[in-house]
């Protein structure tokens, strides 16, 4: 167990979302083939695989976006079957309005799930400093950088406060310092505010740094192949962390595991 | 010289070529007035008749704007009705690309003897030209809304109310511009066709009847108005259009 005083380790915690035998076919291709795991309430999970291996298709089932052919999944003892209020979903790719600038872009998420009344009313400055945006809230998508859209994409996201964050590959447009800052913003809103996290990542030294447990997935079809816990010390900080023996002893387990180590 | 002025004096200059060719041509071979009158004859004639060119001007006007109105509701409506129910797609779509290609010009004597000589026979051609552009570019625009941002929507749970108006139209609004801009000069044309075919008054039937009496100055003076309304109603529709400034892409 942990030391007193930093976040526990979920052990004890019921079940957030329980992904039982899933499969998933296009057509003639088996995407994803019986994945099965359980991710606890409160817990940072990320998944590494190779590209093409069902990250996203995964990522859409939990969502409750596609179906799959065989398995399902529960989130708080509920099979999902749509879209649900409690889960907040980052794409891969931005997902802007190109015509609303970026403070209403950042408000649109809440504006569709509470009302334009709640969206009016929340306070959105914290956010957008937190997020480095800072002067750019009248501007609109196409006069920012790729990253910073992906920026906006996330505030959107963590305004709508959802209490199951699912993260596909947030932070792959960001420069290392960007990086290393909202990921430190991320644990910090996901200690504060107690959210499960899903993040799908190419980045293995970011699954290590962020997580309680990495989920490894092999190649097409694709399945979880290993299950790596975590055990590094809370409040965690980039420098520091990266830094200990034990990060690098997991960097070098998983880039096994994943074939390029 | 600066590239846009240069330009500018360029196509200016070539245009006062034409008016000294034109004008010179006509008076050095003493072309017969009714067969092609020179420039500053027909430019008289317009001041000369402007009080009637402008009561044509608009009844033209009228005819065109209201036939474009109603293919604009209409067509929009009509396409929303396609894009979104399917029976709508199976039916009424076929049905629509089949009636697309009917010669609208052909369909103009059987418009007056349905609606008259009045102004219903020509908004009635002014909606027809105008109609089918705006109908395939707004299904085109709504079918062109990105599906990682519906999927945006759906994953957010917007009813499908809000993915309309939040989504669909703004997706739409560029290319169904690009229709209403095809479509108002078409809608120019329909109009002057019906009014050809059976009317009183308005630019088309000024043309005609100026025509058939060998004012010719005073036809070319017709074309002339209508070439500038058409031009007007254009840069209308341009200016407005300058609103939906976002392409997807
Ligand atoms: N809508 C679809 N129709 C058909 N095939 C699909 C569809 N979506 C995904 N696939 C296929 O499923 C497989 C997994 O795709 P997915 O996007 O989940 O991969 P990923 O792990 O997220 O990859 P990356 O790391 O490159 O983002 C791919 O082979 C892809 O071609
Ligand atoms: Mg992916």
């Amino acid at each position: 167990m942990v030391a007193a005083g930093l976040k526990p380790v979920a052990d004890m915690a019921p079940t957030a979302i329980a992904i039982d035998g899933v499969t998933k076919r296009f057509g003639g291709l088996t995407a994803l083939e019986n994945v099965t795991a359980d991710i606890r309430d409160r817990e940072f999970v990320s998944i590494l695989g190779p590209s093409g291996c069902g990250k996203s298709t995964l990522l859409r089932i939990l969502a409750g976006l596609v179906g799959c052919e065989e398995g399902g999944i529960d989130i708080f003892g509920g099979r999902v079957n749509g879209p649900r209020d409690d889960v907040g979903v980052v794409f891969q790719t931005a997902n802007l309005l190109p015509w609303l600038n970026i403070e209403a872009n950042l408000r649109l998420g809440l504006e569709i799930r509470r009302g334009k009344a709640v969206a009016r009313a929340t306070e959105i400055a914290p956010m957008v400093e937190t997020l480095g945006l800072k002067g750019f809230e009248q501007h609109f998508p196409h006069q920012l950088s790729g990253g910073m859209r992906h920026r906006v994409a996330i505030g959107q996201t963590l305004l709508c406060d959802p209490r199951v964050l699912l993260m596909d590959e947030p932070f792959g447009a960001l420069d290392a310092l960007t990086r290393d800052r909202l990921n430190m913003e991320l644990l910090r809103i996901w200690q504060r505010d107690a959210k499960t996290v899903v993040l799908i990542t190419h980045s293995i030294a970011e699954a290590v740094l962020l997580s309680d447990r990495v989920l490894v997935m092999s190649e097409r079809p694709g399945r979880v192949i290993r299950d790596v816990t975590i055990d590094l010390p809370r409040p965690r900080d980039p420098s520091k962390t990266r830094e200990s023996a034990a990060f690098g002893e997991y960097v070098v387990e998983l880039s096994r595991l994943m074939g390029v180590g | 010289m600066t590239g846009p002025i240069r330009q500018a004096a360029e196509a200016l200059l070539f245009c006062i070529a034409l008016i000294i060719l034109w004008e010179g041509g006509v008076r050095l071979f003493e072309v017969k007035p009714y067969l092609l009158p020179s420039l500053s004859a027909i430019a008289a004639e317009t001041w000369r008749a402007k009080e009637q060119l402008w009561h044509h001007s608009l009844v033209t006007l009228g005819e065109v704007a209201l036939g474009f109105a109603f293919a604009t509701v209409l067509g929009v409506a009509l396409a929303a009705l396609i894009f979104f129910v399917p029976l709508a797609k199976r039916t009424l779509y076929p049905f629509v690309v089949a009636l697309q290609s009917i010669p609208k010009i052909g369909l103009a004597p059987i418009i007056v003897v349905w609606c008259g000589y009045g102004l219903a026979s020509k908004v009635t051609m002014a909606f027809l030209f105008a109609f089918f552009p705006i109908v395939i570019t707004t299904l085109g625009g709504l079918a062109s809304t990105p599906a990682h941002l519906e999927e945006h929507f759906r994953a957010l749970g917007a009813k499908p109310w809000a993915s309309f108006w939040r989504l669909r139209v703004p997706s739409a609004l560029p290319s169904f511009v690009d229709g209403a801009k095809v479509a108002m000069p078409l809608a120019v044309i329909g109009a002057i066709v019906g009014e050809f075919v059976g009317s009183n008054d308005g630019l088309g039937n000024l043309i005609l009847i100026a025509t058939g009496s060998s004012q010719t100055a005073l036809s070319f003076s017709a074309l002339l108005v209508v070439t500038g309304l058409s031009l007007v109603l254009f840069y209308l529709i341009e200016a407005l259009g300058r609103l939906v400034w976002w392409r997807q892409g």
